[in-house]
């Protein structure tokens, strides 16, 4: 300490600017090689595959540049429209039960009850397990002589083609979907409870408010945002969602399961159509912009409100 | 006196209530979760001309492992379990490493454009997977990566989402430990490796179970970059197998429980770590 206060105010400035300049050097050091990666398999992309969409590219000849006819042939293209409707049922569908289950559930996990770890455990096992297997294990037991159906027969029930009636198809995936993603949203939820103040409901409940009331003008008001959060992650993934389908249905029957994030792989990945695939794939990227911007904007006026 | 047993008394009759019907409820959902792993288990317990032969509810006593016997006979299974362990753990030290210096940069570290570059990280998360996998699949065929492992490694070794995590974490690391450093003569990167690595081993284990588990279970992308059957992950394997087997559901089950069974395990092991990073995914948005 003494040998700097000795040193003249001039060199004094030009080792802090030195040193500066090192600390900045080692700052660009560390983010380069993650921002490398970011920069070509991320933010590249982005803009590459608008320009895909705007060729008739399909691998093997050369890529020319057709305007916006990509995009004019979605409004055309009646599996297309197919697909967007399926993608839209099966979002409106699974994302509004997932939530609802899966609040009940951190409720209900949100006590003190005998081999609670146990529940939860139950309910993780899935999230962890790959889609495939997943895919898998649900197509043996929604088979025609599966475990379901078994269970319809010796109950005096008509057995149901769960993966093959294109009436049913849809829903069946909607209801693996549900199952395997039950305790990833549970834990967000029971996080969030378990961030609501007791003082608040023991305050209410002395002043007479019943469970239900506490739960629907406490808690719910509270963790709205969480809610929020929930439903727009459950609505860009299931714009998203490829696994499932492809393992279990194919698309099929017919287009009956074809949902948005099946046909632009197939698009891309099985007939070539490459340009075309990415006016697709840019569509979704626009909507789930949209909803995140929204989800942004929301988030903020939310915090705001909670101050 | 009385009405206030009374009180008590309808209160704890209301407890009761509640504790039994959520029992109920949490239980009928926990067998819902595990029926169908237990049910594809006993499946691939049976013989094959057992599968059909008897009800659903039928048990083969003792159990028959030909499944298991067959499946390493006609499946490269090994050989599936190798490429997706060694990808896996390439992208799991390899993304914690460059996240970890980016975080730390962002967190600690002084540098003209930092926020702005931060604001512009953050942007980035709001890109969805479907639109990279086109773009990615020609970039990835211009470098001659397609059908090497190389193609599920090199665009997962960075990775924002974990950058920012490891930024979070980092800021809370007191400012004293690294201005003495300093004054010791540390420069960024030996503080980084000697005193801020060895203490952040929490956040390290839980980013690293991510993007393990992510690659582990992974699908589409290695799907549509590898088609040469001798650098198949797990789960492109699997699922391949579901085109020659189709009904061999003894032989499919017991495939599934496999390719489980490695994170069944490691989840049973580090649970505490895994529930923290599925907290974690509440905390992208």
């Amino acid at each position: 300490m003494e040998i700097t206060q000795n040193i003249p105010a001039v060199v004094k400035k030009a080792s802090i600017n030195k040193n500066k300049f090192r600390e900045a050097l080692w700052g660009y050091l560390f983010i380069t090689p993650n921002f490398l990666v970011v920069l070509i398999f991320t933010i590249f992309p982005v803009f590459f595959s608008f320009y895909m969409s705007l060729t008739d590219w399909n691998i093997l000849g050369q890529a020319n540049y057709v305007g916006f006819s990509n995009y004019q042939k979605i409004i055309t293209d009646s599996v297309a429209i197919q697909t967007f409707k399926n993608t839209l049922y099966y979002t409106v569908v699974s994302v509004p039960i997932n939530v609802f289950l899966t609040l009940v559930l951190a409720v209900l996990l949100n006590q003190k009850l005998r081999g609670i770890s146990f529940y939860r455990t139950a309910y993780y096992i899935p999230v962890i397990t790959a889609s495939v297997a997943v895919s898998l294990m649900f197509m043996w037991i929604l088979a025609s002589n599966g475990l379901v159906n078994q269970l319809l027969v010796s109950i005096g029930l008509e057995p149901v083609k769960w993966l093959t009636d294109a009436k049913v198809a849809l829903n069946s995936v909607i209801g693996v979907t549900i199952w395997k993603g039950l305790g990833m949203n549970m834990i967000i939820f029971l996080a969030a409870l378990q961030d609501v103040p007791t003082e608040l409901l023991e305050a209410a409940a002395i002043d007479g408010a019943s469970r239900i009331q506490q739960f629907t003008r406490i808690i719910v008001p509270l963790i709205s945002p969480v809610i929020f959060f929930v439903t727009i992650t459950g609505v860009i993934g299931s714009f998203q969602s490829f696994d499932l389908v492809y393992n279990m249905t194919h698309g099929g029957p017919g287009y009956a399961t074809t949902v948005i994030g099946y046909y632009i792989w197939q698009q891309a990945f099985n007939y070539m159509h490459m340009g075309y695939g990415s006016a697709l794939a840019y569509i979704v990227f626009i909507a789930i912009l949209i909803l995140t911007l929204i989800q942004w904007v929301l988030r903020k006026r939310w915090v705001y409100s909670e101050e | 006196m009385d009405t206030m047993n009374k009180h008590n008394r309808s209160y704890a009759a209301t407890r009761a209530v509640i504790k039994i019907v959520s029992i109920t409820i949490l239980t009928i959902g926990a067998v819902t979760m595990l029926i169908p792993f237990i049910w594809s288990l006993l499946t691939s317990l049976k013989s094959a001309e057992n599968v059909f032969a008897h009800s659903a509810f039928w048990i083969q006593w003792p159990p028959d492992f030909s499944a298991y016997k067959e499946i390493w006979e006609k499946v490269p299974i090994l050989k599936y379990a190798w490429n997706t362990l060694k990808v896996a753990l390439i992208v799991t030290f390899g993304q914690l490493l460059t996240s970890s210096l980016a975080g730390y940069a962002f967190a600690k570290l002084k540098f003209p454009g930092k926020d702005r570059l931060f604001v512009f990280y953050l942007a980035t998360m709001m890109v969805p997977g479907t639109v990279l996998l086109i773009p990615n699949f020609i970039i990835m065929s211009k470098i001659g990566a397609v059908n090497t492992p190389w193609a599920l490694i090199l665009s997962a070794v960075g990775s924002v989402y974990a950058t920012f995590l490891m930024r979070q974490f980092f800021l809370t690391f007191p400012s004293e430990l690294e201005d003495a450093a300093k004054l010791d003569g540390c420069n960024p990167f030996s503080f980084y490796w000697r005193i801020l690595l060895p203490n952040s081993k929490p956040i390290l284990t839980t980013l690293g179970l991510m993007a393990f588990q992510g690659i582990w279970n992974d699908f589409q992308w290695p799907l549509i970059v590898l088609n040469d059957p001798e650098i198949r992950t797990l789960q492109v394997g699997l699922s391949y197998l579901t085109n020659e087997y189709y009904t061999d559901w003894n032989l499919l089950m017991a495939g599934s429980i496999l390719t489980v069974l490695p994170i069944l395990i490691l989840f049973f092991c580090v649970q505490k770590y895994f529930v923290q990073s599925f907290k974690l995914t509440g905390l992208k948005g």
